[in-house]
């Protein structure tokens, strides 16, 4: 299983998919795009822990996280 | 007859009040309850994302250290909200503090979590929308300046 996890002000919220479903993967994809177009940044983790900042859809991650745009404090 | 009304009526009114009271409290109890599961769920997203030895140090410090991906210059990352990431110097000390956040009022331990991955991973973008401030090396808190839009390390 696959995770999107949301971070906002409600804490955060986490999307469990099958990445072998297809219509699963489809609607992660859709929340996806839909999150990034409102400015949510998505990070993927590799096996190793790093993170990485990524602008498109990658249906073989198995983490993204999805967290608001910054701003100065 | 009177009397007895007005002693009925004050019973009435001192319990609606303790009534009222009682239930204000079970409120804010709920609502801390809820804060306190907000804050624990972020810290432990947090702790999934730190590296071990980040973890480790977090555990015992209540801070941890980055590594800027595009100058290579440490941060200190504090627990906290706000003015709690400092950059420090190859001995450890703070010489200058960063202030930026995620819009949105999140958890500390989600803060630090994006406060992380931005330094790792776009440092300068990060700094160029970041406030800077002056920091003490020991002793109190951190000494703010007037912030000023800062764009290098």
């Amino acid at each position: 299983m696959a995770v999107q996890i949301v971070v906002d002000q409600t804490g955060d919220t986490r999307h469990w998919f099958n990445p072998h479903d297809t219509k699963a993967l489809s609607k992660a994809e859709k929340r996806f795009k839909s999150l990034t177009t409102i400015g949510y940044t998505a990070a993927v983790r590799d096996v190793a822990g790093k993170a990485t900042v990524t602008r498109s859809f990658d249906p073989t991650a198995e983490e993204t996280l999805f967290f608001p745009r910054l701003v100065g404090g | 007859m009177l009397t007895e009304r007005l002693i009925t009526a004050g019973r009435r009114l001192c319990h609606s009040v303790r009534e009222g009271a009682r239930k204000i409290l079970t409120v804010r109890e709920r609502y801390r309850a809820m804060m306190d599961a907000r804050e624990a769920r972020g810290i432990m997203l947090l702790r999934e994302w730190l590296s071990p030895t980040q973890r480790a140090q977090f555990d015992t410090s209540k801070y941890f250290d980055v590594v800027g991906c595009d100058s290579g210059t440490r941060y200190r990352i504090h627990y906290g909200r706000v003015t709690n990431v400092h950059q420090i110097d190859e001995a450890g000390r703070p010489v200058m503090g960063w202030c930026f956040v995620p819009s949105g009022g999140l958890v500390a331990g989600d803060v630090m979590l994006v406060q992380k991955i931005a330094l790792e991973t776009n440092e300068q973008t990060t700094l160029a929308v970041a406030n800077s401030f002056r920091v003490q090396a020991l002793g109190g808190g951190p000494t703010r300046t007037p912030p000023r839009r800062a764009c290098s390390a």
